[in-house]
């Protein structure tokens, strides 16, 4: 009776540790990549964000047109960041099949060097993206819907596309995980569908990735 | 039947006492690096005053701010957590961050502690913006906070001051990318430090977090292509 108490305690305790230990606590549901190769090599990946239901928050100062507008509205910037060109936004991300499969974080400012806008998309299954690129002059989204009709305080309505970053101009710069070594270009393209009388945009953001392994 | 009672006995009380050292195990600890010199220190005040979002599955105590804000229900981003908050560096200069978190698969309670892999995107206007990824070790917020405070209904004993990083460098520490302006193509250091106030109900009421980052590489675009 006493040997079998004992080795109970032993097999008790040794579980709790080997369990601490062994188990996966941590197992992020991953979904297949949705990457295809491209001819000089690499491999090319689309990432999308549908307006507004993948917003997640935006806040930006008058610079950045509509797109600076707080959602939620209790989200704005301090007043110490209001004073010039700062524009951040948070999204769900999905893959080219409309699951839902990451989150991400675009900032925009301007910087010595001319505008600037920074991707940082996060997968879990997978890692965290890096992007970099030229950023689109002040309130650019404002002004090419001026030129298809569109006048604030108005519902608008039709279909607008917008180069933020030419195919290609931005520069993957790494990450995390899955994306630590790899260094490519990227495309951002907006298509805007429709905005609402209180400046809401709805249509889709395209990322257009090419990566490789870098060193 | 009494031998059963025995062993059921015996395994409770091998597993209690199994609980109780991994409660204790000086292994999980994070193991801080050294980090006196920074080139330079953001710090922010959470959840009043500096948060502008910060939002996640939804479904624990934390809460999601401001109200109202879009949760990350869907089942593959499930753990993950998005916060943007203001940030002063030590000369008053304001810039924003986001940092994106996710449990890290190299969780172990045993030899590790419970580890998040943080990105950050750091942007300073007029300047320009850094990537920062770093695993921070949260196991003795886990140990100071959750199981006393939540589970075990005894009031928080801090302020306590926790150094969770630990990697992914070698050395322990964060590593930093430059993205845009002032900082592209910099490569660098980092370190995070919380001043944890109040820990209540509804996890942290009163923190001060501050990122001290180490930007002794300096790249050219050019040689980071």
């Amino acid at each position: 009776m006493k040997a079998a108490f004992i080795l109970s305690v032993i097999v008790g305790f040794a579980g709790v540790l080997a369990g601490a230990h062994f188990y996966p606590w941590v197992q992020h549901v991953r979904l297949p990549s949705r990457t295809s190769v491209v001819a000089n090599g690499g491999r090319a990946e689309e990432f999308v964000i549908r307006l507004p239901a993948d917003r997640v928050h935006g806040a930006g100062t008058a610079a950045a047109g509509l797109r600076g507008e707080a959602r939620p509205a209790a989200a704005r910037l301090p007043a110490d960041l209001a004073d010039g060109a700062l524009l951040v936004e948070h999204f769900k991300v999905r893959d080219t099949g409309g699951q839902v499969i990451g989150v991400a974080a675009r900032h925009w400012t301007d910087t010595p060097d001319g505008w600037a806008a920074a991707w940082a998309l996060m997968i879990p299954g997978r890692g965290t993206l890096y992007l970099t690129g030229r950023g689109e002059g002040a309130a650019r989204v404002d002004a090419a819907l001026a030129r298809a009709g569109f006048a604030r305080g108005t519902p608008w309505s039709g279909e607008l596309t917008v180069d933020l970053l030419d195919e290609g101009a931005g520069r993957v710069v790494g990450g995390s995980d899955e994306f630590e070594r790899l260094v490519g270009t990227y495309g951002e393209r907006w298509t805007v569908t429709s905005v609402a009388a209180d400046g809401e945009l709805a249509g889709t953001i395209t990322l257009s990735t090419v990566t490789r392994a870098g060193s | 039947m009494t031998r059963g009672i025995v062993c059921l006995l015996g395994l409770a009380l091998g597993a209690a006492a199994g609980v109780g050292v991994l409660y204790l195990n000086p292994l999980t600890e994070p193991r801080p690096p050294t980090f006196a010199e920074a080139d330079r220190t953001f710090s922010y005040r959470f959840p009043e005053s500096d948060a502008l979002l910060f939002t996640h599955e939804g479904d624990g105590r934390l809460p999601v701010l401001p109200r109202g804000a879009e949760k990350l229900w869907e089942n593959t981003i499930t753990g993950a957590a998005l916060l943007a908050v203001a940030l002063h560096d030590e000369g008053g200069k304001a810039a924003v961050a986001t940092r994106l978190s996710r449990p890290s698969p190299r969780t172990d309670f045993l030899l590790e502690g419970a580890l998040l892999s943080d990105d950050w995107l750091i942007t300073v206007p007029g300047e320009g913006s850094l990537f920062v990824r770093a695993e921070n070790n949260l196991w003795p917020v886990v140990k100071d906070g959750v199981v006393p405070v939540w589970y075990l209904k005894r009031p928080w004993r801090g302020p306590t001051e926790y150094r969770p990083t630990e990697g992914p460098h070698p050395a322990g520490v964060a590593v930093v990318r430059g993205a845009s302006g002032r900082f592209a193509g910099i490569e660098g250091t980092a370190v995070e430090r919380y001043e944890l106030e109040r820990f209540g109900a509804s996890g942290p009421e009163a923190l001060t977090g501050e990122l001290r980052l180490r930007l002794p590489q300096s790249l050219t675009v050019a040689e980071q292509q």
